[in-house]
């Protein structure tokens, strides 16, 4: 288990406003990440997970704002700092990888010009050093150093995919913040990126949050694991355990919502209904709608808060320790 | 051996390119591509995107015609439509279930238009009381009910799981006997997937119709169907039934998707097989095998020929020199 | 679907004003009979008195002329009484008055009369020729983009050639070949060298619908070509179509001002294009008669202004990325 704490989430708060009204899509979330810890966050679409990620880094859109809460990463807190010092860390400490890397990469611009670029916006470095770094992370993410004269419409989804990679770690971040980083590519090429993130963490040592759907993936893949629903954790803990003994119905539903390759072949469920409305979401537990345990308790007050089960685990199920 | 639904024998599929460029160049899109589907029976088309799975799809629905090559549906082979009676009349017995939710319903219909479509095409509804009762019976054998309320509503007021639900109904209208499904669950939230899987399946045991069941998820073709045909860069490069092939893949492409499939059970630890580079262009389609230039145990042979779709015994076949 | 689309517009804050300024001139052209105080092209007023009844034959017996402004004709006829007919003139050149609110143009007619029998044809002509180029375009859209081929080659074709002509020079020149009676004309040479664009645009919305899973769904469900281009697609395209008509029009009502004003167009018509090239020919904007092409000029700019805001709103209804959150 990590060893010291470098990025803390405490009460987070954070929403966008819409034509309706004020969607609070990350409400109350707290966790925290060691150095060099992969923490997986699994969601469905529209549970937060995004804008959690967003909101770490302070790129929140200019609709959604920071409520509440803070982003203590090396003991400075994120979710306040001023702007202008938020830019002198973005990058250099934490960086992040978007889903879509056709869209975050410049067309007309090569993949040398905008690695050195964010070197230069940075620190400051001859030309020839922020070329001899490009060429050095083009090639640690295996892709040949002749690449870097390259645009963007000539290389495939993958090798783009891994210069947004080699381009979040040119200034070696201590976290890397990757929100679905390969829920657009084949299962082949998602697999050697998941390898080489592996492969670079362990000899960087840099944290990883890594947010996607496909919780098969992320329990393979993380040391910890967070299941957001409906703008808030509902359980967090080793991934391991997590997968074995799922203890929140929410994450027990998803658990069966991924058939299996190699077990035996079963009757699975999935969850019923869909997930709730964030504009109004309903008292009591959120899930409670969708759970198949719920009792009239569950339908009524404040929203349950994570309960610490001891092992590093936390649940927010009101039930909890009752349910077999 | 019971009687064949589907029948596909070499059939070949290619778009020529119209810009300058490429002149005179085409994607090969399916190359010899040759399978039976029994009636009754499911099986999965498994592939990444650009293997050609989609197209396969299109092809069986004749929404392109094929360029060459044999496809019987229900023991009659598939001829050009000589009136528009023969056309639909094809069309009843083959439908698709696309993959979009979202752009596979008009926006700008209510589902009660959109649904009595199948209905009024076919000739399916005597008067407008049998057109109600078979709209209720169709919307509630897919989980929607009461079906009166979902009727009204426009497409962008049901979510993703729902609106596939809609999709599955209208397919199901007209009661074919052979369904196409094209990734029907991939772009629905991770936890309703189960439940459309799970629909579908109890679909088929009550009408009795066939599945080819199209996706990249090898998980999830194990689930739904009992044979299992594997494509790569528009050609099959195994099949055979679904336990075997996934406990034992022969082909070394089919390992390696299976190797790179996430397996929560298998954990991290697990030997992965290496492959370099991408699935290739569909213009210049490598030599020879379509996946040597990827292939760990490429040969020199193996750039030369394409290998045939060898017969195992047991209903297997792999198209690789290797094993 | 479409009268969700109006309850869309009505409800949006920008196309409300628009509507309503297109509304307001679209009532004064219905009720311009009532609105103006005289008819558009008189320069004087006549009234008879009659001392008995008028008859056919008729001898002017007494002449008197008070005033510049004034005739008063006495007649004699011959079977029935006399009657006298006074006459009127209306100033030439006037500034504003109370008689007339907008003064009077170098002919003497009432300016604020034609300003509002204006209305009608600058109005009209504008929306007709958004009609004509909306459905032309649609038409050739739909024909284009869903059939493809050689039909798309070719109309791709005369599209591209009509756009590498530029516009303004086009429409002088075939209006200088056309003999202008009544407004059909302009419509027509406004509709013919304004179909290219919305063409294209419109033909591109096609193609993005053409490939949409529903019209293959409907391809697949054995539904016929008309079927699947009235119904699938072409009620999609209905906010994109609007968004042609209001853009259409209104470059309708500048294009016709523009052919006015340089007198190409119909000069006896009375538009805010033919006030504008009066008071051109006239020296309005030399003698800073402000009354005189102001008006007209004010109308057109308040006219496009409420397409553009009606336009302003149909891109945010569809276009949800440009709601305001």
């Amino acid at each position: 288990m990590a060893d010291s704490t470098m990025l803390e989430v405490r009460n987070l708060k954070a929403g966008y406003g819409t034509r309706k009204g004020f969607v609070r899509a990350v409400d109350d979330v707290s966790f925290s990440l060691g150095r060099g810890e992969f923490l997986g966050i699994a969601g469905e679409s529209g549970c937060g997970k995004s804008t959690l990620a967003y909101a770490i880094m302070r790129l929140l859109r200019d609709n959604a704002r920071i409520e509440s809460g803070s982003v203590l990463f090396k003991d400075r807190d994120f979710a306040t700092m001023p702007a202008a010092d938020v830019e002198a860390h973005r990058w250099t400490d934490m960086a992040m990888v978007f889903q879509s890397a056709m869209s975050a990469l410049n067309p007309v611009l090569s993949i040398g010009e905008q690695l050195t670029d964010a070197v230069h916006a940075h620190r400051k470095a001859s030309a020839a050093e922020a070329q001899e770094l490009a060429a050095e992370m083009l090639s640690l993410v295996d892709i040949n150093a002749d690449r870097l004269k390259s645009y963007p419409h000539q290389l495939s989804g993958g090798m783009k995919q891994r210069v947004m990679i080699a381009m979040a770690l040119i200034l070696k971040p201590d976290l890397l913040i990757m929100d679905e980083p390969t829920t657009a590519l084949d299962v082949v090429v998602q697999r050697s990126i998941i390898e080489k993130i592996e492969d670079l963490r362990s000899s960087l040592g840099f944290s990883v949050i890594f947010i996607t759907h496909d919780l098969s993936l992320l329990v393979e893949i993380s040391d910890a694991l967070a299941i957001m629903y409906a703008g808030e954790i509902v359980e967090r803990g080793p991934a391991g355990a997590l997968f074995s003994d799922p203890r929140h119905p929410y994450t027990r539903g998803l658990m069966a919502s991924f058939p299996s390759l190699t077990g035996p072949l079963v009757r699975m469920g999935g969850i019923e209904g869909s997930a709730p409305d964030l504009l109004a979401p309903p008292p009591g537990c959120r899930f409670s709608a969708r759970c198949p345990f719920a009792e009239q308790g569950c339908r009524e007050g404040p929203s349950p808060a994570l309960r610490p089960l001891g092992g590093d685990r936390f649940c927010a199920c009101a039930l909890e320790g009752r349910l077999r | 051996m019971s009687a064949m639904a589907l029948e596909l024998d070499g059939v070949v599929k290619h778009f020529p390119l119209r810009s300058l460029a490429n002149y005179g160049k085409a994607v090969h899109a399916m190359d010899d591509v040759g399978f039976g589907l029994e009636a009754g029976g499911s099986m999965a088309l498994v592939g990444e995107s650009g293997s050609g799975k989609t197209t396969t799809a299109s092809v069986i629905a004749r929404l392109y015609e094929r360029d060459s090559g044999g496809l019987v549906v229900d023991g009659e082979p598939a001829r050009p439509f000589r009136s528009r009676k023969e056309s639909l009349a094809y069309k009843k017995k083959v439908q698709l279930i696309f993959q979009d939710p979202f752009g596979s319903l008009n926006p700008t219909h209510t589902i009660r238009s959109i649904l009595e479509r199948p209905f009024l095409i076919h000739g399916l509804a005597n008067g407008k009381a049998d057109l109600d009762a078979r709209l209720n019976d169709a919307l509630e054998q897919v989980g929607l009910s009461p079906a009166a309320e979902y009727l009204r509503r426009f497409p962008h007021e049901l979510s993703g799981g729902q609106r596939q639900r809609v999709n599955i109904a209208r397919t199901f209208a007209v009661e074919p006997s052979i369904v196409l499904a094209d990734e029907p669950t991939s772009m629905l939230d991770v936890s309703i997937r189960m439940g459309v899987m799970n629909m579908m399946l109890d679909l088929k045991e009550k009408k009795g119709v066939s599945y080819l069941y199209i996706t990249h998820d090898l998980a999830g073709a194990r689930y739904m169907c009992g044979t299992i045909a594997v494509m790569y860069a528009g050609m099959i490069m195994e099949i055979g039934p679904t336990e075997a092939v996934i406990a034992d893949a022969l082909h070394p492409y089919v390992r390696l998707l299976k190797s790179a499939s996430p397996s929560p059970e298998s954990g991290p630890a697990r030997a992965r097989l290496e492959a370099k580079g991408e699935i290739p262009s569909l213009i210049d389609p490598p030599s020879g095998c379509r996946f040597h230039p990827r292939c760990p145990f490429a040969k020199p042979l193996c750039s030369e020929a394409v290998p045939e779709l060898r017969d195992l015994g047991g209903g297997r076949r792999v198209r690789c020199v290797l094993p | 679907m479409i009268k969700d689309f109006f309850k869309t517009l009505v409800s949006n804050r920008k196309s409300l004003a628009g509507l309503c300024i297109l509304g307001f001139f679209v009532l004064v052209a219905l009720f311009a009979p009532v609105i103006a105080p005289y008819p558009p092209k008189i320069d004087r007023l006549e009234t008879i008195t009659a001392i008995g009844e008028p008859s056919l034959d008729e001898e002017l017996v007494a002449e008197d002329y008070p005033s510049d402004a004034r005739d008063v004709l006495t007649y004699r006829s011959t079977l029935t009484k006399d009657y006298t007919k006074t006459i009127d003139y209306f100033p030439l050149r006037s500034r504003p008055s109370a008689a007339h609110p907008l003064g009077t143009n170098h002919a003497g007619n009432d300016l604020f009369s034609q300003l509002v029998w204006g209305t009608r044809i600058s109005l009209g002509i504008g929306l007709a020729t958004g009609l004509f180029v909306t459905i032309l375009s649609l038409t050739l859209a739909l024909l284009s983009g869903y059939l493809g081929g050689v039909v798309d080659d070719v109309i791709g074709f005369f599209t591209n050639v009509m756009l590498v002509i530029p516009g303004l020079p086009l429409m002088i020149v075939i209006a200088a070949y056309i003999t202008m009676k009544g407004v059909l004309p302009i419509v027509l040479i406004l509709g013919l060298t304004g179909w290219p664009y919305p063409t294209r645009l419109l033909r591109s919305q096609v193609l993005t619908l053409k490939n949409r899973d529903f019209v293959r769904v409907s391809k697949s469900l054995g539904e016929r070509t008309s079927f699947v281009v009235f119904r699938e697609i072409l009620p999609n395209m209905i906010s994109i179509a609007m968004a042609e008509f209001f853009a259409t029009s209104m470059a309708a009502i500048l294009g016709e001002a523009t052919l006015e004003f340089i007198g190409l167009g119909n000069v006896t018509v009375v538009s805010w294009g033919t006030i504008l090239f009066w008071a051109q020919a006239n020296g309005a904007l030399l003698s800073g008669a402000w009354w005189w092409f102001l008006p007209p000029g004010i109308c057109i700019a308040l006219v496009g202004t409420s397409f553009v805001l009606i336009n302003f709103a149909i891109d945010e209804i569809s276009n949800p990325r440009l709601r305001k959150r």
